[in-house]
């Protein structure tokens, strides 16, 4: 029956990036108009169906034309307008409030001083995510919030339009690249969340996810002292061959056209949620770039199986 | 053989080619409101316009050009009408062309100043001016075309196409009184 | 007596004889050639469109598939999505039907321009040709079908891709808009003598409505082309942000278009359907007045709803308000329309034949698709399923259930006005209903799969999402429908070949076309009919009157090639117009057009200026014969 998946969906079955598993006060808010809706549609829809049916079992008989206008306008006009008005009204007076942008409160970012408001930075690039907190905290494709806490995603694009979209934390918003945006993650329990770009974006849309991982506040202020320090270690090899693009503070290599991979050993995966972040996939990826993710910005280094063991070995030590 | 009578009430009628203009004009004038419409867009997104390094648009000569044009849908409206209108439609023609090649020389004088490649200023400005002066190009065509047609003598079908190809002015002259306005609009709102 | 009507007939006959052979189908300006010119083109690019699609499911069927890549997949959703849309559902609806029926329904002889209705012919075929020419030498459009910049600017897709966008989209909204232009005049002159503005048929006003709405929504969507063409090889600035323009003004331009378009899509659907209802269930259609003007106005209103596409961008929240307000009100005109035709069905003495259960399986999908619409006016909800597969699903289920089924249904039941011959009832009702199933197991798990999080536009996705099996029934489902297609047109063509003869009215019909003989003859009327009702071929005195007046000679218009035009709004007679015939210059402008953008494709400026100056000059040769005075 065609309410049964629904259901499964209700219960959380595959429930990694899943609407209707929500975890925040504005996923739930949506999730709940959305079973009202499909309450209605349902309603709205087996009227038409059984006013259908029924005609299919009176077909062939004979008899004068039966006036109907009378239905016609009650249920093609006044129902409607009652209905719509209904929904717009607790849509897009009431509910919207707790879905739209938040008001900037305070001009400073914050990290982990104030219980009750985060700020991160959130710059969309194809295909990869940077994620920037207050102070030298820099890392991509992993966000991580206390729970309990407004945090406000500052969003915008370094070169096209994505979408940044969290369906167990927030509707999606749009990263561009003339405007600054915002959506509040508020996370009700702790948990890691997916998220996925949302808005086509080049060859490599389908390989842009990343995480929220939501924490108690002890946990994600020692996270975010850990990722502020510098790398301890520098790597020629790694200044020479990724320098050019990718940042390890603390070291010389400072380019920002890539990732910061300061601590890059400490994230869950690699390349956007492509791959997992082990050390036999780091490896792949930094053999084989193109054919993991065609399309991506870095291209075939064309490095030698020593090389390549070397730069993994690196990487997976800066945690 | 007898065939359907014509309608008592049936007077001067506007012809299908008329009709044809209509749609024309109707699709042409949604074109252009859009492109009206992104000039107010863009205006409105930059704090300054024109931006810094650009003059302000001309006011006097645009405006005194739009006049003569104006004047002209009165020898255009008389060419419709009359039983003579080649005359009318050679000052039509003569004084619109001489409109044409001012608006030339405006236009290529302007680029000396700034181009559209610098600003959405400019690329707004020259396209949304390039298409007025493309219609009014095609319009000197059209009448033209008239002219010549008409030196073999004058029918019914060739009547209908003044009347038609004088609404397709009328048309343009509108145009260009929205477009002039829009193009200036930054000195007048100072 | 009879001999004499038999001698005008002939007379007719001679004077609107086409060229035979392939020469007077490249010459032809008879609305019916021209439609089923448009009929057999259209469906070249529905497969092709149906072949994207079946390559894209079969990529998408389990997860981190590799049957083709991210480069292949990206031209192949963004063609799939302007073929069908251009190139299949506006030419087929408007350019085959609207030519072929239009005429007939008025109680016309042809269109208002024949010349230039072949010429908008032409050029559809010759875009098509273009965009797939772009596509099999690998440069076909791949930044999607709404093609936001910055990802289509210079910078982000340097070859020619974007060109064949850009300019395959512009050459094929002339067609269009020559199509509308033509069938607005022809509609609102060319009527019958007593068929005033009240008593035409639905599908004239369905019609009439789309049309419209191209011609006001088209300019929005050449603007936006022109400024993008401009920028990426002119070097101006429209939607860079850098030299004070807006990557918004690119979204709000296309979909200023884009939204009107979706209601041209659905609306001579509609009107289609208004045709095979009252034809089934034999009754009149349930609040006329109502249902003409709905149809009207959701062209209308949907002008103003535009930014419901753009909910996610960032707007401010008051905009957000208004366009979710605009877009509630657009709902009315469609639940006006979907009671109508399901109380007519209900209270009438319907015959469910397969042209009525596709209008029902319409009826059906649109509801179901409409009733998804409606919840993305719901701004939060569409901010969580917008741009995901939920959203692919809402629009498939009403365009391929408000657009695809009722143009099936319209080919079953015109069939035999077309061929002179009866399709095959059984195979009919059983396309349908594999068509029906494949659909839903197509386009339904969309729905569920969109709410667990798969976006749209996706090549490939990772196995433990659990989306993999909703994408396997979605895969199976389009085979299904695939095999169902073929059995519809498998059908049709036994039925071309073994059918039994029609006669000229099989179903008893309401309107004009039933009038007259299957297939009509090239002048479609002997004489012009006289209507007092929207349902003139009910009318059984009418007909019987008209078939006097031939008898006496009375409106017959066989002078030459004779059309009558009347007046606006009341339908009198107003003048009698000698037509154009065939003509060489519809195809010789194309051609000239063609060689135009093809330059342009190229950017070879002073090409496409030599170019232009040829169409000017072929202008003036297709103007060169002027029809004869009277």
């Amino acid at each position: 029956m065609t309410l049964l998946p629904f259901a499964l969906l209700a219960a959380g079955c595959g429930s990694k990036q899943n609407a209707l598993s929500p975890e925040s006060p504005s996923a739930h808010g949506i999730a709940t108009i959305w079973w009202i809706m499909l309450a209605g549609s349902v309603l709205g829809l087996g009227v038409i169906v059984a006013i259908l049916v029924a005609a299919w079992f009176k077909r062939g008989v004979e008899g004068a034309d039966r006036p109907g206008t009378i239905t016609v306008i009650a249920l093609g006009i006044v129902t409607p307008i009652l209905v719509l008005a209904a929904l717009f009204a607790y849509s897009d007076i009431f509910l919207i409030r707790g879905t739209s942008p938040p008001d900037t409160r305070l001009s400073a970012p914050l990290l982990g001083v104030d219980q009750n408001y985060e700020y991160v930075h959130v710059v969309g690039h194809q295909f990869w995510w940077e994620v920037r907190y207050g102070g030298s905290l820099v890392t991509a494709n992993e966000i991580h919030i206390p729970v309990r806490t407004h945090v406000i995603v500052y969003v915008h694009s370094n070169d096209v339009i994505h979408s940044f979209w969290v369906p167990q934390l927030n509707r999606k918003i749009d990263l561009e690249p003339d405007q600054v945006n915002r959506v509040e993650l508020y996370a009700d329990k702790p948990g890691r969340y997916r998220g996925q770009c949302a808005e086509f974006c080049g060859l490599q849309h389908a390989h842009m996810g990343f995480y929220v991982i939501a924490q108690p506040f002890a946990q994600f202020a020692r996270w975010a002292r850990a990722q502020s320090k510098p790398a301890k270690r520098f790597n020629a090899l790694f200044d020479d061959k990724c320098g050019s693009c990718h940042a390890i503070r603390g070291t010389p290599a400072h380019a920002h056209v890539g990732p910061d991979l300061t601590h890059v050993g400490s994230r869950t995966s690699l390349a956007a949620l492509t791959i997992p972040n082990t050390p036999a996939h780091m490896a792949d990826w930094l053999r084989n770039t193109q054919q993991v993710k065609p399309g991506s910005k870095m291209p075939d280094l064309h490095l030698t199986d020593g090389q390549v063991r070397q730069l993994t070995r690196y990487l997976e030590s800066l945690k | 053989m007898t065939d359907v009578a014509v309608d008592a009430r049936a007077r001067e009628r506007l012809s299908l080619g008329w009709w044809g203009v209509a749609m024309l004009i109707a699709t042409e004038a949604a074109l252009f409101a859009m492109m009206i419409g992104s000039y107010f867009y863009l205006r409105f997104k930059n704090a300054h316009w024109p931006p810094p390094g650009v003059p302000e648009p001309k006011v006097v000569v645009p405006l005194v050009l739009l006049g003569v044009l104006m004047l002209t849908a009165f020898p255009m409206w008389r060419a419709a009408r009359s039983a003579t209108p080649r005359r009318w439609l050679l000052l039509a023609l003569f004084v619109q062309s001489g409109y044409f090649a001012m608006e030339v020389s405006d236009f290529q004088d302007d680029l000396h100043h700034f181009t559209p490649q610098q600003h959405a200023y400019g690329s707004i400005y020259y396209t949304l001016l390039g298409a007025d002066h493309g219609h009014v190009a095609v319009g000197l065509l059209l009448n033209a075309w008239l002219l010549w047609k008409l030196l073999f003598g004058m029918t019914e079908y060739r009547r209908k196409a003044i009347r038609a190809i004088a609404f397709y002015w009328y048309a343009v002259i509108v145009l260009t009184i929205v477009v002039t306005l829009t193009v200036t609009s930054p000195a007048f709102a100072r | 007596m009879t001999s004499t009507v038999a001698e005008r007939v002939g007379r007719l006959e001679r004077q609107w004889a086409e060229r035979p052979g392939v020469l007077g189908w490249l010459t032809t300006t008879d609305h019916k050639r021209v439609g089923l010119l448009y009929f057999w083109t259209t469906l070249v690019f529905f497969g092709a469109g149906g072949v994207e699609a079946l390559i894209m499911r079969s990529q998408l069927i389990k997860a981190n598939n590799s049957l083709v890549g991210p480069e292949v997949f990206d031209q192949l959703f963004t063609v799939h999505g302007m073929t069908m849309i251009f190139w299949f559902i506006i030419p087929m609806t408007t350019g085959a039907f609207g030519n072929y029926l239009v005429p007939l329904m008025v109680g016309a002889r042809d269109m208002a321009f024949p010349r230039m209705n072949a010429l908008s012919f032409w050029i559809f075929v010759a875009s098509g040709i273009f965009l797939y020419i772009g596509l099999f030498s690998g440069f076909g459009p791949d930044a999607g079908w709404f093609n936001y910049v910055p990802l289509a600017d210079r910078h982000f897709d340097p070859s020619r891709n974007i060109e064949f966008y850009t300019l395959a989209l512009a050459f094929n909204s002339i067609a269009s808009t020559l199509t509308s232009a033509n069938l607005i005049v022809t509609i609102l002159k060319l009527r019958a003598p007593g068929m005033s503005f009240n008593r035409m048929p639905l599908f004239c006003f369905a019609f009439l409505a789309a049309s419209f709405g191209l011609i006001f929504a088209l300019p929005s969507l050449s603007v936006d082309l022109l400024f993008l063409y401009l920028q990426r090889n002119l070097g101006f600035h429209f939607f860079d942000a850098a030299h004070g323009g807006s990557s918004f003004l690119w979204q709000h331009l296309f979909w200023f278009f884009g939204h009107p378009e979706v209601y041209i899509l659905i609306v001579p659907a509609f009107g289609i359907a208004t045709e095979i209802i009252p034809a089934f269930t034999r009754r009149k259609m349930l609040a006329f007045p109502l249902v003409a003007i709905a149809e009207l106005l959701v062209v209308f209103i949907g002008f103003g709803v535009w930014a419901h596409h753009m909910f996610a961008t960032g707007l401010p929240s008051t905009t957000l308000v208004f366009f979710a307000g605009a877009t509630s009100m657009v709902v009315i005109p469609s639940t006006i329309q979907v009671f109508a035709w399901t109380m007519s069905i209900y209270t009438g003495r319907p015959k469910f034949r397969t042209p009525l259960l596709f209008i029902v399986g319409f009826i059906v999908m649109f509801v179901a698709g409409g009733l998804t619409g409606i919840m993305f006016l719901a701004i939060p909800f569409d901010q969580q399923v917008t741009d995901t597969y939920f959203v692919v699903a809402h629009f498939h289920y009403i365009i391929f259930g408000a657009a695809v089924f009722p143009i099936f249904g319209g080919m079953y039941y015109w069939f035999p006005k077309v061929t002179g011959k009866l399709y095959f009832e059984r195979p009919g009702q059983i396309s349908f209903w594999i068509i029906f199933v494949g659909t839903n197991l197509l386009f339904f798990p969309m729905h569920i799969v969109g709410l667990l999080g798969m976006p749209r536009r996706v090549y490939t996705y990772p196995g433990d999402m659990g989306w993999t099996s909703y994408n396997l029934v979605e895969s199976i489902g389009g085979y299904v429908t695939a095999i169902g297609i073929l059995v519809l047109f498998a059908n049709l063509v036994v039925s071309y070949f073994r059918g039994a003869p029609s006669g000229p009215d099989p179903w008893h019909g309401p309107t004009l076309e039933w009038s007259v003989p299957s297939p009509p003859p090239e002048y479609n009327f002997a004489v012009i009919p006289t209507v007092s009702s929207a349902y003139a071929n009910w009318d059984s005195d009418d007909r019987e009157r008209d078939g006097h007046r031939l008898t006496a000679g009375v409106g017959t218009l066989e002078r030459g090639h004779e059309q009558h035009v009347s007046s606006l709004i009341d339908g009198w007679t107003a003048e009698i117009v000698d037509m154009p015939h065939a003509s060489p210059w519809p195809i010789l402008l194309a051609l000239a057009l063609s060689l135009l953008f093809a330059m342009l494709v190229i950017t070879k400026f002073m090409f496409a200026a030599i170019f232009l100056v040829i169409v000017a000059l072929t202008l003036l040769g297709w103007h060169g014969k002027e029809p004869q005075e009277r």
